[in-house]
C-alpha cells in the first residue's frame, strides 16, 4: 500500500512532468491561457495517461519490443479519440474551447514516456498509480499556471473579473513568452524547494543517528 | 533456442502485432463512435438553434431561405426581420467561420463565431462582447478597422490582434453586402 502511495505522490511532485521532468511543455504553454482550458487539457490527460498505463501493462507480454512504439501510440490514438468523441458528444463547449489541442494529445511526450518506462515494465495496478499520478502532477501544473496566467494576463479568473475596471492586463502574460518565464521561475521554485525538504530530512535522519 | 529467438522476430509475428494493435483500435472506435454520433449530431443541431435564437432574440421560428445555401430567415409572426446568413474569411490562424445575423435594411444586429484557429486570449476575444458589440445597427459602410480610439464610426481593433480583428470584420460586412445585394435582387 505505502509502495503504491510512492508511485502515485512522485507524479505529483518528486517526477512533476511539467515542473522537474520538463516533459510536455508545449500544451502547458498553450492551452494555459484561462483556467478552464488548462483543467479540461489536465483532466483529458489524466484519463489518457491512466488508461493507457493500464492497456499497456496489460498487452506488455504480447507486443514484440520490436514494434512497442507504434503499438502504444495506436492505444495512446485510439483513447484520445474516444475521449474527443466522449467531449464531443456530451460536452460540446469544452470540446471547441479545446480546439486542435485535443488532437495533439496524442504526441504528448509524457504519455509515451510513461508507457515506455514505467507500464511496460509493471503490473496493471502500479501501472495505474503510476499514470494517474503523472496525470494528477500534470493538472496540478496546468492548474498553477493557468491560474496565474489568467489572473496576470486577464485580469480574471474563471472568466471572472476580479480586479475591477482600472486594471489593465499584462498581455505579455497571455502570449508564449509569459508562458516560458512563467514556467522558468515556476520550475526553479519547484527545484528550491525539493532542494530544502531533502536537505531538511538529511538533516533530521543524521540527527536520529547522533 | 535461436528458433525461437527468430520465430519471435519473424516479420509475419511483427506485422501481426500491429495488425492486430490496428484492428482492435477500430473496433474500439467504431463502438464509441456508433453511440457518440448521433448524440453529436443532436447537439450540434441544437447549438446551432440555441446560437440563431442567440444572434435574433426576438425571432419566433428560423426557416432556410430558398436559393441561398446556409441561410436562414428568421421570422416573427410570419414576418421576416433578420437574416442569418454564414460566412468565411481567413485570419491569423486559418479559416474562420462565423453566422451573421443582419436585418432586412442590411444592419448588423450580432454575429456569433463558429470555427477559428486565432491566438487564445487575443484573436478569440473577436467574440467577446467588447468587440463585438460595436458591429451592432451598423452598415457595410462603418465597416473598417482603425486603431484610432476616438473613432467611433467604425470598429475598432482589438490590442494586439489587428489580423484577426480585421478578418473578422471583413467576415460580418461580406456577409452584410451579401444581404443587401440579395434584398436588392428580389
Amino acid at each position: 500500500m505505502k509502495e503504491l502511495w510512492q508511485i502515485f505522490s512522485k507524479g505529483i511532485l518528486e517526477e512533476n512532468p511539467i515542473f522537474i521532468l520538463a516533459l510536455s511543455l508545449c500544451p502547458a504553454l498553450a492551452v494555459t491561457t484561462t483556467v478552464v482550458n488548462g483543467l479540461t487539457m489536465g483532466l483529458t490527460v489524466t484519463f489518457v495517461i491512466t488508461s493507457n498505463n493500464v492497456v499497456v501493462s496489460i498487452v506488455r507480454h504480447w507486443v514484440n519490443p520490436k514494434v512497442r512504439v507504434p503499438v502504444y501510440i495506436t492505444s495512446i490514438a485510439t483513447i484520445v479519440t474516444v475521449a474527443q468523441l466522449v467531449l464531443q458528444a456530451y460536452f460540446p463547449l469544452l470540446y471547441k474551447a479545446m480546439g486542435i489541442y485535443l488532437a495533439l494529445v496524442v504526441v504528448f511526450a509524457i504519455i509515451l514516456a510513461r508507457a515506455e518506462v514505467f507500464a511496460s515494465k509493471n503490473g496493471v495496478v502500479k501501472s495505474f498509480c503510476d499514470g494517474f499520478g503523472m496525470g494528477c502532477g500534470f493538472t496540478a501544473a496546468m492548474l498553477v499556471i493557468s491560474v496565474i496566467r489568467e489572473v496576470i494576463g486577464s485580469g480574471t479568473i474563471l472568466g471572472m473579473p476580479i480586479f475591477g475596471e482600472s486594471y489593465s492586463p499584462m498581455l505579455m502574460m497571455i502570449l508564449p513568452p509569459g508562458a516560458f518565464i512563467l514556467i522558468g521561475y515556476l520550475v526553479a521554485g519547484t527545484k528550491t524547494w525539493i532542494a530544502k525538504r531533502e536537505k531538511a530530512r538529511l538533516e533530521e535522519e543524521k540527527g536520529a543517528v547522533s | 533456442m535461436v528458433q525461437a529467438e527468430k520465430k519471435e522476430n519473424s516479420v509475419f509475428h511483427i506485422a501481426f502485432n500491429l495488425v492486430a494493435a490496428c484492428f482492435i483500435s477500430g473496433l474500439v472506435i467504431g463502438a464509441v463512435y456508433y453511440v457518440t454520433a448521433p448524440v453529436a449530431a443532436e447537439k450540434a443541431e441544437q447549438m446551432k438553434q440555441e446560437s440563431m435564437r442567440e444572434l435574433v432574440a426576438d425571432a419566433d421560428a428560423f426557416r432556410p431561405v430558398a436559393g441561398r445555401e446556409g441561410w436562414f430567415e428568421a421570422q416573427k409572426g410570419g414576418a421576416v426581420i433578420a437574416y442569418i446568413v454564414p460566412s468565411e474569411t481567413k485570419g491569423y490562424g486559418g479559416t474562420i467561420k462565423m453566422l451573421v445575423a443582419v436585418t432586412a435594411e442590411g444592419r448588423v444586429i450580432d454575429f456569433s463565431i463558429l470555427e477559428h484557429n486565432e491566438t487564445p486570449g487575443l484573436g478569440d476575444n473577436a467574440q467577446k462582447p467588447a468587440f463585438r458589440d460595436q458591429f451592432k445597427g451598423k452598415e457595410a459602410s462603418h465597416m473598417k478597422v482603425v486603431k484610432d480610439p476616438s473613432d467611433r464610426e467604425n470598429i475598432q481593433a482589438m490590442t494586439g490582434a489587428t489580423i484577426s480583428s480585421r478578418a473578422v470584420t471583413l467576415g460580418v460586412r461580406q456577409a452584410a453586402e451579401a444581404v443587401a445585394s440579395f434584398k436588392g435582387g428580389e
